[in-house]
């Protein structure tokens, strides 16, 4: 049986209504407290409701909604579907 | 007394509970971390009397910004009878491990899932009474915008309290490993007892926020938003200023003066065109205030401060600050204090700093005082709203600034991860409190700060005796020459200077001050201000005011926020040095130009 095809990738390379499993977080331990604290736990699934070029992304997880930059979002490793 | 602790993530209506619960005032903010003062507040539960305190709202306990600090060090070191914690019933996915991490210290809380309303119009259903007995703690569903379910928690809160068991938190940090535990708990506690549709649909946030974060003109329409409210305050405020000094002024007429008049002169110049005319100038200003608290309380509680924080982080990561430094400085035109407090939420301690750096040159509201009373006095009606303008864009810019030279060396690596919030309908009741609050922090400042500043300031104006009151010979004026050299090139004149002074301590003193000083009133001291300075003297004047800086209070609080003796003096000293800087650059360009 053929497998999906799956690609380890990171949160800030979703484009808008993509969504993604969380597979963990790297960031030095305060840091990453804080991101889970906010939602952001493995196994969890993530959508992208809103980027564009310069501002931060809005994502949601489970029943909230965040915003975040980018750069933040490059932290978060995903698994995407493709 | 028992004591009643209320926790809680931020944007659960912690503080709309406390007010029900209270019905004291506290603010309340529809952006994570604004309700950060430790508000405490005495009621009755029963037959007792009970003291609530509301801790500030967190995403975890055992996290690593100044909030989380305060709530830990709170309930380890104080004695607490009761822990209420509010959760947002719309996501109890994301809140149940905090209320989990709460349980497993022992601390026997009472669950309130607030919001139930909300909640109910997504579709989602809770088992409250399963949910109860497998916590093996109180779920009680309320909603504090409405009021429903309140009897019940009071019914609970007081049944608790009479089985007298104080909570002892176990040691905290004991347990700081078992997060993922918790969270695996957490999700089999939703999955059993909580029912709620595979995708939440907000329709009519997702319609606005289609509008409102728009790409292109999300930041313009922001923008057009904060300059209406302040145009609102301007042109509403104005007719209620002067309605209020109308009836200041008829009460003087008809009963102040006519009783006073037994007294010697001089007792009557201290009291009526001193004391009485000083402070009810000040007071004439708090209808405007009222009107400010009640537009901006409108725009936090909508939850629309926390899509500013969206719009402007690009534009503030540029200057080494984030989106909710931005939101601050929106606070900060109400207070400064708040805003310098509400700074804990942040986890870095450089950007912390920097952020602290910039609010105090935010356009308070007692700045604005001063602003109204000296644009209406020396300014045509046509003129006077784009100097009031101009005026925020030299906050704005004097922020901006201030952060791009300092911003390089309070580098931070905090990550910017904010919450955004369903739009709400602000709650009158909660906008009234509002009011009500900024009426009695007036009434607590006039009593205390402007009645001596006055009194002190007339005594200066009018002393030595056979001095011209507010002229040649009195204390105020040999103050005024100490300070001529560094004053005169920016156009301020002696007597002026000496206004100055105390409005280092509040700004309202300023306006009270230059009453007292002269003896005059209306029209009458609109005329002596147009003697002591001109057009361009009055812009020179007021940047001055604006960015010299806010007043002892927000000092005092940089301090004790920031517990840097060396902060809170460069702060002091780039504060005076660009005010002074920016009032001689405009007032010799501007007398270079002709003007």
């Amino acid at each position: 049986m053929k497998q999906p095809e799956i690609d380890l990738t990171d949160l800030s390379r979703l484009g808008i209504g993509e969504t993604a499993h969380i597979t963990g977080i790297h960031a030095p331990d305060d840091i990453r407290q804080r991101l889970q604290a906010m939602g952001l736990r493995t196994g969890r699934e993530a959508e992208v409701i809103r980027c564009t070029r310069l501002g931060p992304m809005q994502i949601r997880v489970g029943s909230i909604d965040l915003i975040m930059r980018r750069c933040d979002a490059a932290r978060v490793t995903i698994a995407a579907k493709k | 007394m028992k004591r009643i602790a209320i926790v809680g993530m931020p944007n659960t209506g912690k503080s709309t509970f406390f007010n029900r619960l209270t019905g004291s005032s506290s603010r309340v903010g529809n952006w994570p971390g604004v309700t950060v003062e430790l508000l405490s507040a005495r009621t009755i539960l029963g037959s007792e009397a009970v003291e609530v305190v509301d801790l500030p709202g967190i995403y975890d306990l055992h996290g690593f910004s100044d909030d989380e600090q305060i709530v830990r060090s709170f309930l380890e070191n104080n004695l607490v009878d009761q822990v209420v914690m509010v959760l947002n019933a719309a996501q109890l996915d994301h809140q149940l491990p905090l209320a989990l991490q709460i349980h497993r210290l022992g601390m026997k809380p009472v669950l309130l899932a607030n919001m139930i309303d909300e909640a109910d119009q997504l579709g989602i259903r809770i088992d409250a009474s399963a949910l109860s007995k497998s916590l093996d703690c109180p779920v009680i569903l309320i909603s504090a915008r409405n009021g429903s379910g309140m009897n019940e928690v009071r019914e609970t809160l007081i049944n608790r309290l009479r089985s007298g068991d104080t909570v002892k938190p176990n040691e905290l940090k004991a347990y700081l490993h078992a997060d993922d535990e918790l969270v695996a708990q957490a999700e089999t506690l939703i999955s059993r007892h909580v029912s709620s549709p595979s995708r939440l649909v907000r329709k009519m946030t997702e319609r606005i926020d289609r509008v409102l974060l728009h790409p292109l003109y999300g930041l313009p329409l922001f923008f057009l938003t904060m300059f209406l409210v302040f145009q609102a305050v301007y042109t509403l405020g104005a007719p209620l200023q002067d309605a209020v000094a109308y009836l200041l002024q008829s009460f003087r007429d008809w009963a102040l003066a006519p009783l006073a008049s037994v007294m010697p002169a001089t007792w009557y110049g201290f009291l009526v065109d001193g004391l009485y005319d000083g402070i009810g100038t000040v007071a004439s200003f708090v209808p405007v205030i009222i009107l400010f608290f009640f537009l901006m309380a409108i725009v936090e509680d909508s939850g629309y401060l926390a899509r500013a924080a969206y719009l402007t982080d690009a534009l503030m990561a540029r200057l080494g600050l984030d989106g909710r430094g931005f939101v601050m400085l929106l606070m900060g035109f109400g207070c400064n204090v708040p805003a310098l407090m509400g700074t804990r939420v942040m986890r870095s301690r450089p950007l912390r700093l920097l952020s602290m750096l910039v609010i105090p040159f935010s356009l308070c509201s007692a700045r604005l005082q001063v602003f109204i009373f000296i644009i209406t006095a020396l300014f045509t009606p046509r003129q006077a709203p784009f100097i009031l303008f101009f005026m925020y864009m030299a906050s704005f810019a004097a922020a901006f600034l201030t952060a791009l030279l300092f911003g390089r060396r309070l580098k931070s690596d905090e990550p910017f991860v904010l919450e955004l919030p369903p739009y709400r309908t602000p709650v009158l009741f909660q906008v009234l409190m509002r009011g009500w609050h900024e009426i009695s922090h007036f009434l607590r400042r006039a009593s205390t700060f402007i009645v001596t500043g006055v009194v002190l300031v007339w005594w200066l104006t009018h002393y030595p005796e056979g001095a011209t009151p507010g002229g040649a010979g009195t204390y105020a004026s040999m103050m005024g020459e100490w300070l001529k050299p560094v004053l005169e090139p920016i156009g301020i004149s002696a007597v002026m200077s000496v206004v100055l002074l105390f409005g280092f301590v509040a700004k309202e003193i300023v306006i009270g001050a230059i009453v007292a000083m002269t003896g005059l009133e209306g029209a009458a001291l609109n005329g002596y201000l147009a003697t002591q300075m001109d057009g361009v003297q009055a812009i020179s004047f007021m940047l001055f005011i604006l960015l010299y800086t806010p007043c002892l209070s927000t000092l005092a609080t940089q301090l004790s926020e920031s517990r840097s003796w060396q902060f809170t003096g460069v702060s002091l000293s780039w504060s005076l040095g660009l005010a002074w800087l920016a009032s001689f650059s405009f007032y010799q360009g501007a007398r270079l130009l002709g003007y």
